[in-house]
């Protein structure tokens, strides 16, 4: 019975292989390519500033607490979370395209880095985790609650963090 | 035979089968061979180090192994032992060429395979291939279960890797794509005839180990001969305009942003 399970594990394993490489083979370039009408620019300020709006809370209490209108306030909740879901969604999928970018840097350069890739990964790990809880807080409580993580006692992500953004005010004061 | 494999002593079938065992073995030598010569002719050996590293320890464990063979026959059943345990830890370099290679046009993941091939070779090392090797009373039953469980989790990393490389958009390229082809065929084959052995116990395992393995060998290095015959370029850094891309040092500045740009708004 066991020598079954496991020539049916080496047959299907196999199958699978298969079907993935044939997959990963044919697929077009395009395929991997981010589609950049679904994912929003982060740098676009005025996307950003639409965040502030929707999980600003101070309408919805104006509303119920000055107004007396709780319903309507409920109603405006309820809407504030689906576009705090749309706009957790549509950060999450710019991510996903920003870490499907390829890099087009020497092939020696990679191997130099390489503690540079472990806090990139980090900060891969730490921003899908994050908005994971995020989304999850948000679809369970709404958009107005503090429940989300910050990772910033993690002596580690400070520090990567400081190091990624130092080269970037260098060149920023360069450029001045 | 029963005799020997008890002791632990490397089986051996009698007749034509242990002649056609040899044969099969020398296919084996003369393609790891030729797969290093055209590694080293189209300068694949510079691109992945460890999987050609490999079939250099196997091209020379096989010598290895015949000049025992000829020389002392006393000696040879422990030197195969030792030889064919370490075998199958020093496959596991094969995964790990692989997961470094599946995600390094990505500086973002660029660890995620090892990560991956890590964490699963250690926690399945912990809570399926140990408790296997602590439970058996005999020697054969232990290394036969480890061989088997070792196989399962090299097939269940390179599924994984598989799924992550087209999860990501990965193209993996005719090179690399042949090293998983090749190395899902061996150790498929290899979980199958493991977990023959172990249900036929001593009837299968002369047989297996002198004439199947090298035969499931044979078909792997024909697959890597023939799918690493010459350098083929990466198909995700080619076929993509180069200006969709960028350099490690602007996706990490980008990954600062979006980790930063999320706590901000969920810190309110």
């Amino acid at each position: 019975m066991i020598m079954l399970i496991y020539a049916a594990i080496a047959i299907g394993f196999l199958i699978l292989v298969l079907g993935l490489f044939r997959k990963t083979r044919s697929n077009k370039a395009d395929e991997c390519m981010p589609d950049n009408h679904s994912a929003p620019n982060t740098g676009n300020g005025r996307w950003l500033h639409l965040s502030e709006r929707i999980f600003d809370p101070t309408d919805a209490r104006w509303l119920a607490e000055e107004l007396g209108f709780p319903k309507l306030a409920h109603t405006l909740m309820l809407g504030r979370k689906r576009l705090a879901i749309r706009w957790l969604e549509a950060l999450r999928t710019s991510f996903d395209d920003l870490v499907r970018t390829p890099d087009f840097s020497p092939s020696e350069a990679p191997e130099g880095s390489s503690v540079g890739s472990w806090q990139m990964l980090w900060l891969t790990f730490r921003f899908k985790i994050s908005v994971s809880y995020a989304l999850l807080v948000v679809k369970l409580f709404g958009p107005y609650h503090r429940l989300i993580p910050s990772f910033s006692w993690v002596p580690f992500s400070r520090r990567s963090e400081r190091s990624f953004r130092r080269p970037a005010l260098v060149n920023s004061r360069s450029s001045h | 035979m029963g005799e020997r494999g008890s002791r632990g002593a490397c089986p051996s079938p009698a007749g034509s089968m242990h002649i056609l065992g040899i044969v099969i073995s020398f296919c084996v030598f003369l393609l790891g061979g030729l797969l290093i010569l055209r590694g080293v002719v189209s300068g694949l050996i510079r691109l992945f180090p460890l999987f050609y590293s490999y079939i250099i320890y196997c091209f020379c464990g096989f010598i290895g192994m015949y000049l025992i063979y000829w020389l002392d026959r006393e000696v040879y059943p422990s030197a195969y032992w030792i030889y064919y345990l370490v075998s199958i830890l020093v496959e596991f370099t094969i995964l790990v060429e692989i997961s470094d290679q599946v995600f390094r046009p990505f500086p973002a993941i660029r660890n995620l395979g090892r990560v991956i091939t890590i964490v699963i070779t250690v926690a399945l090392g912990l809570v399926y291939i140990l408790p296997a090797i602590l439970e058996s009373t005999h020697r054969r039953p232990a290394l036969l279960s480890f061989a088997l469980r070792a196989s399962v989790t090299k097939a269940i990393i390179l599924a994984i890797l598989f799924y992550m490389a087209r999860h990501y958009g990965s193209q993996l390229g005719r090179n690399l794509g042949g090293i998983m082809l090749g190395f899902s065929i061996l150790v498929a084959i290899n979980i199958a005839i493991m977990a023959s052995a172990k249900a036929f116990n001593s009837v299968l395992i002369a047989p297996i180990f002198w004439f199947m393995l090298p035969l499931a060998s044979v078909l792997c290095v024909l697959v890597w001969t023939i799918y690493l015959w010459e350098l083929a370029p990466m198909p995700s850094m080619s076929a993509i305009s180069p200006t969709a891309g960028r350099d490690s040092e602007a996706v990490a500045l980008e990954l600062t942003r979006f980790n930063s740009e999320l706590s901000k708004i969920l810190h309110k």
